[in-house]
């Protein structure tokens, strides 16, 4: 198979897969550091002034901080609620596994337009009314987070043996509360630490539910990107350089620790 | 009085009964092995007494306190994993250390009786190493000294050595047989290799389907089985129902026999013939037919010029004490 | 917090060992950690589609089925579902297709350019929604750079970002990385050595791929089809912001009958909400069908 054709083909194919997937991020990029852009080929002149213009934006800046805000609301809540559960799960009740392996595809199965509706008339007035506020969203990313932090970190779990090294640490006189604290929970950290930046990457990126159950009401980034699409092209492709660099940085610190991984 | 003592030990799952009536007394400082094939119950026994998993019926009694109320953080029993359970997470000293750590053992004191017991297990110079930069055999040392710097009353070996490679496990074998001996610790180790089990210990509990079959010390069991079972997992009897037997050994015979390998040598009145034969290093075992009957003989290796080539024939002999009876 | 139920060592002269007390308290305290997640899960996840499927089927106060027959005599909503299964099978196929080509050479250039490829993908994988519809208007818009280009040289004479080509084009785009990121790994399981002893035994590079290659990789490609099929379906983000929904749509139909401005009707969008899961299902149990009848691993 390494004959020079068929190594030449694959190399053609990777480096064509890699510009294919380029071109979009690169136009954008360009466009944001046009002075103006329209019905030629190349841009006319270079310019930072866009990015000035969105990073002196009072609007933007709040939407940045109240993506975050959101974003990181609802991975606090996910691990408080997630680590608990895979612990009883993996040591207690080994069988729950798999009715939890086919609940967490709910999140994939029920796309989030559908869940938006039933959450409108549910939360939409009432006792317990919060559409509108971030609250909502917190609740809706933790659902959304769900699938993909229960797995990264069961197979984190799966790699230690959790039953001997609790048995062991209860033989050496360990409560199962101090067990789980200092034995197994250190051993997750990596796996939690990992899926909880790939996590945000993709809640950041989450819009259904912000442009449904929110909107301007309390504007996350990419609900405020939606808004601002009749103002100048390229303001907005420098929010979504901006954006996109942002999530960049994530994705790459999570891929790195992976890799430390064993 | 025995120091542990274990009393119409029941335990089912369910319906499906694991082991029904287990008795059995172990005395201070006593080397046990409970030996089995996988499955007898006898990992369930061992986790039993460790307070691991639930009795259905019955008591075991340390030193004539019942323990099976208490949870297993209060039993005072150390235990060692097949599968090592090092904490991946601590180095080799931090995993001594927490047994002590457990016991609010104060730092000065608990530093020293950390180094004592990794320098008991030699790997002193190993205590800033993670268990993913020890070997399996150095891991399960790690786990050794972890087991015992909390001072235990009963250690609890569950097979330790079975997933170490040949060599590794001859040097382990000793090294925890000497321990034992020096802390003259009480030693409850589980296993399903016959010779761990008959170097290793002062007494062997041999267990099949849920039942102790027959105990006594290495040298007993070795050449007095008590049925076919214990014949059949203890050395490489030749075991002969009672008509083959009389074809055999021409003379009328009640029940099935067994015979050593070794008890049964060459020059002879009983014609055989040599049918093949594989090298065992010191040990020649040969395939023999005699008078019908495939035999199993084990002879010593002394030189080339000795062996005898397939389709050979020759004459056997048989030791008349070496013959058993079976059940 | 602790599950150990320690009864003082006084207890030891007791003959029998089964205190009930222990046994109930090692249940139900696990169980209790167990209830905050499903408090959670329940509001967000199963509640909703709960309301969902019973509310589909009520109207006008009583239980009926005449949400789903105007979902289905209407042809503004028939459309909707056409327009829906076509972006997403097409968009499916061709991101499959490429994902395919893409993860079987990745596989065989050298790990420096592997690895690189590889990150980028993953990272574009998170490049959907609002500002991947923003990007494409840049380069593929009316007055977009390629299109520009394209033009020029003759090779585009009527593209329409806007149009239902111009969505497949789009979804296309997003189902790439996704599909790479699944594929990948199951590229990695083929091993090396099954294609030398094919090839000491006979076989052909086709008869290798046709009779273990393929075989093999099957359940992965059943498995990322699905997962792409879904991600299409459901996909809402992107066509909304490409087209200020004004394109016909499942999901955009929906949102338009619970927060559009006009035309409020949550039972009628509940009716279509669970057509639109419906299909979800037909999707998975067709998966789970074929991946019977196909090889696999244990």
């Amino acid at each position: 198979m390494s004959t020079k054709p068929a190594a030449l083909y694959h190399r053609i194919v990777v480096w064509a897969l890699f510009a294919m997937l380029l071109l979009p991020l690169l136009g954008t990029f360009l466009y944001s550091i046009s002075t103006s852009w329209s019905a030629t080929v190349l841009p006319d002149g270079l310019t930072l002034k866009w990015y000035i213009q969105l990073w002196t934006e009072p609007r933007f800046l709040n939407a940045f901080l109240q993506s975050i805000l959101v974003c990181v609301g609802a991975l606090l809540l996910a691990t408080v609620l997630i680590l608990p559960l895979l612990f009883v799960v993996h040591y207690h009740f080994p069988k729950l596994d798999g009715l939890m392996n086919v609940l967490i595809l709910l999140p994939f199965a029920v796309p989030p337009v559908v869940s938006s509706v039933g959450l409108l008339q549910l939360y939409g007035s009432g006792p317990l009314a919060m559409t509108g506020t971030p609250w909502i969203l917190v609740g809706c990313y933790f659902t959304i987070a769900l699938p993909f932090m229960y797995r990264a970190i069961t197979n984190n779990l799966l790699a230690i043996n959790i039953r001997d090294l609790m048995d062991a640490a209860h033989l050496l006189g360990a409560s199962t509360w101090k067990a789980a604290l200092l034995v197994i929970l250190p051993n997750l950290r990596k796996g939690l630490v990992v899926s909880l930046l790939l996590s945000f990457s993709f809640l950041f990126a989450e819009f259904v539910f912000a442009n449904l159950l929110v909107g301007t009401r309390y504007e996350t980034l990419q609900v405020y990107l939606n808004n601002m699409r009749n103002s100048s092209g390229h303001f907005s492709s420098a929010l979504v350089i901006s954006y996109f660099f942002f999530v960049l940085m994530f994705t790459w610190i999570a891929n790195r620790l992976n890799r430390d991984r064993g | 009085m025995s120091f542990l003592s274990i009393q119409k030990l029941d335990k089912r799952y369910g319906t499906t009964s694991i082991f029904t009536g287990i008795d059995c007394e172990i005395a201070r400082g006593e080397f046990v092995t409970l030996l089995g094939p996988s499955g007898c119950g006898k990992s369930t026994l061992l986790r039993c007494i460790a307070g691991l998993t639930d009795v259905s019926g019955g008591r075991i009694l340390v030193d004539g306190q019942d323990i099976v109320p208490l949870p297993p953080q209060k039993r005072g029993i150390g235990m060692v994993f097949q599968s090592y359970a090092l904490f991946p997470n601590m180095t080799a000293a931090q995993n001594v250390a927490f047994g002590l750590r457990m016991q609010k053992v104060g730092k000065t004191e608990s530093d020293k009786r950390v180094v004592d017991a990794l320098a008991m297990v030699e790997l002193g110079e190993f205590a800033a190493r993670y268990p993913s930069q020890l070997s399996g055999g150095q891991c399960q040392r790690v786990a050794l000294a972890r087991s015992l710097v909390t001072r235990p009353r009963l250690l609890l070996l569950d097979e330790p050595l079975s997933a170490l490679d040949a060599r590794i496990r001859k040097l382990l074998r000793e090294q925890i047989r000497g321990i034992q001996q020096e802390l003259g610790l009480t030693t409850i180790f589980v296993t399903h290799d016959q010779e761990e089990a008959l170097t290793m210990s002062d007494r062997i509990f041999l267990m099949n389907a849920g039942q102790i079959v027959q105990s006594g010390d290495a040298e007993t069991l070795y050449t007095a089985p008590v049925d076919a079972f214990a014949a059949g997992f203890i050395g490489n009897y030749n075991l002969l129902d009672a008509c083959v037997a009389e074809a055999l050994l021409r003379r009328t015979m009640t029940c099935r026999i067994a015979i050593r390998p070794e008890a049964i040598g060459f020059g002879g009145d009983i014609d055989a013939q040599i049918k093949g034969h594989s090298l065992l290093g010191n040990v020649i075992r040969y395939r023999v037919e005699a008078r019908g009957v495939e035999l199993v003989v084990d002879v010593l290796n002394r030189s080339a010029a000795d062996l005898h080539a397939t389709g050979t024939l020759v004459g056997l002999s048989i030791d008349d004490s070496a013959i058993r009876e079976v059940a | 917090m602790t599950v150990n139920p320690a009864p003082s060592d006084t207890t030891a002269a007791l003959p029998t060992p089964n205190l009930p007390k222990p046994r109930s308290s090692r249940r139900w305290l696990p169980l209790l950690c167990l209830a905050p997640f499903a408090v959670f899960f329940v509001a967000f996840q199963i509640a909703p589609l709960f309301w969902v499927a019973i509310n589909s089927a009520i109207a006008e106060g009583g239980w009926s089925l005449a949400n789903y027959e105007r979902v289905f005599s209407s042809r503004f909503y028939r459309q909707a579902m056409q327009f829906s299964l076509e972006i997403t099978v097409w968009s499916s196929v061709l991101g499959l297709l490429f994902a395919v080509i893409g993860s079987y050479s990745l596989r065989q250039v050298d790990s420096k350019v592997r690895d690189f490829v590889m990150a980028f993908s993953n990272m574009t994988s998170n490049f959907t929604g609002v500002p991947l519809a923003f990007a494409f208007v840049i380069i593929l818009g009316f007055n977009g750079a390629l299109t520009l280009v394209l033009k020029q040289y003759g090779l585009l004479s009527d593209f329409n970002l806007y149009s239902k080509t111009g969505l497949i084009v789009v979804y296309t785009y997003f189902q790439i990385p996704l599909g790479v990121l699944l594929l990948y790994p199951a590229f990695d399981a083929l091993r090396d050595d099954w294609r030398e002893s094919a090839s000491l035994l006979g076989a052909s590079a086709l008869r290798y791929w046709w009779h273990i290659g393929l075989p093999v990789l099957t359940p992965a490609l059943l498995g990322t089809f699905v997962i792409l099929l879904a991600n299409a379906l459901g996909a809402y983000a992107t066509v909304y912001a490409l087209t200020t929904g004004n394109f016909n749509v499942m999901p955009i139909r929906i949102a338009a009958l619970v927060a559009g401005d006009i035309n409020l009707d949550p039972n009628l969008a509940s009716a279509l909400s669970m057509v639109l899961v419906g299909m979800m299902v037909v999707f998975t149990a067709a998966h789970q069908w074929l991946l019977k009848r196909s090889y696999h691993v244990h």
